[in-house]
């Protein structure tokens, strides 16, 4: 490699690659809890693409017939673009479709979307992974001995 | 002189310069003034080669599995050497979940942070004099002018004031006049104005710049902290419009959340 010569050497070391969470406008881990995965399938009621996050609302009808509307939270629409949604195309009122995601910690009913799954099978993330920007698995510090 | 001995005398000058720069510098592309050319669209924090796209793709959680893919690649990373004090109020920003992110309120993301988080894209337009870096969040620019020094009438901002030099094929950048209202990278990670930031951004190759930033900060600091990065070039990406304020509805669930932080401090 002959510019190696450039190469800091701590540099090195970044290829022995680590995992770090992604970082994010806010913290999905204080309002979703990580451990309470839901999968919902519903009827779109109305999408808000919208900047820090976007959302959308899911009628989810239950056993009884008993139907209950969700909010779920999501990227902004330029992370949605990059990500393969195009605004008032890829997801509209009416649609039918199937989301994984996160409980928000109050138990209330909205949540943390990840992936969605449409009509014809196919999937594309509506928002990032759980635990995004709540600090990740490890604080920047080491934790003091008690 | 005949033409021909003119010719071979300009080719023997040009041979070493020729060969100089295949061998040092095989695939970095150049600027005009023979400066390593940054200009680009790129992405901080990660070290996938590819486009946005691609290098994005299928980083997460599996709701199912649980099995964690990571958007962004970095590098082991030393520990922050906050003094002890300080270091306590890191930790407690973690057991808090972040909940506390200037980020939140839509406030600039700082330096070094707002180039290592990778989360969006950056841009950097390069001239002999001025080195500028445009970020799709929140719209924070750096505007690096180069061979000059700082303003005296500096004060006290979320980005701070940079100004640049070449060091051979590494551009150097100094930053100071910080506010103490941004975090330099992890959760918590809280500074001073006394704040001291110097980057540099060495393009090793047409897909990867190192980067390394020392940040030093003696009213909160033990010694400066060094972090080691990659910054990748993503071609066919263009910067989008990330209007914080829009519809920031965080704010309003946090002030409920914080009613009774057991509900999502770490235990």
């Amino acid at each position: 490699m002959t510019t190696s010569r450039n190469l800091p050497l701590g540099a090195v070391a970044l290829f022995l690659a680590a995992a770090v969470s992604a970082s994010a406008h806010h913290s999905f881990g204080a309002e979703y809890d990580a451990n309470k995965p839901i999968t919902l399938t519903g009827t779109v009621t109305k999408v808000e693409w919208t900047n820090p996050h976007s959302f959308f609302y899911l009628d989810v009808k239950d056993a009884s017939g008993k139907v209950t509307n969700w909010k779920l939270e999501g990227f902004p629409p330029n992370v949605l673009y990059r990500t393969g949604w195009k605004k008032d195309v890829t997801i509209k009122q009416g649609d039918e479709i199937t989301v994984t995601g996160w409980h928000a910690r109050d138990g209330g009913d909205w949540g943390h979307s990840r992936e969605v799954t449409f009509k014809d099978g196919k999937k594309l993330f509506f928002g990032p992974p759980a635990g995004t920007g709540d600090g990740g698995n490890a604080p920047s510090v080491a934790v003091p001995a008690k | 002189m005949p033409k021909s001995r003119i010719v071979l005398l300009f080719a023997a000058a040009a041979l070493p310069f020729i060969v100089e720069g295949q061998t040092a510098t095989s695939k970095v592309p150049r600027a005009a003034d023979g400066k390593p050319d940054l200009t680009g669209v790129w992405q901080g924090g990660s070290s996938r080669i590819g486009t946005w796209e691609e290098a994005n793709a299928g980083g997460g959680t599996n709701a199912t599995t649980g099995q964690v893919t990571p958007f962004a690649v970095r590098g082991p990373q030393e520990k922050a050497p906050y003094q002890p004090w300080a270091a306590e109020k890191v930790l407690e920003s973690f057991n808090r979940r972040g909940i506390d992110d200037p980020m939140a309120r839509c406030l600039s993301p700082g330096v070094p942070r707002t180039t290592t988080m990778g989360l969006f894209p950056m841009q950097i337009v390069q001239t002999p004099k001025t080195i500028v870096m445009m970020f799709e969040v929140f719209h924070v620019f750096r505007v690096i002018p180069i061979g000059v020094q700082h303003p005296d009438d500096l004060e006290a901002s979320f980005m701070g004031d940079s100004v640049g030099r070449w060091e051979g094929d590494t551009l150097v950048v100094d930053a100071i006049g910080f506010n103490d209202k941004t975090w330099l990278a992890g959760t918590g990670t809280f500074h001073s104005d006394k704040l001291h930031v110097i980057e540099k951004f060495t393009r090793m190759d047409e897909n990867t710049i190192a980067y390394e930033v020392t940040m030093e900060d003696p009213a909160v600091l033990t010694k400066p902290w060094v972090q080691h990065s990659t910054i990748m070039l993503r071609p066919g990406t263009r910067l989008r419009e990330y209007e914080c304020a829009e519809n920031n509805t965080d704010l309003n669930r946090y002030e409920k959340l914080l009613q009774d932080e057991s509900v999502f401090r770490r235990k």
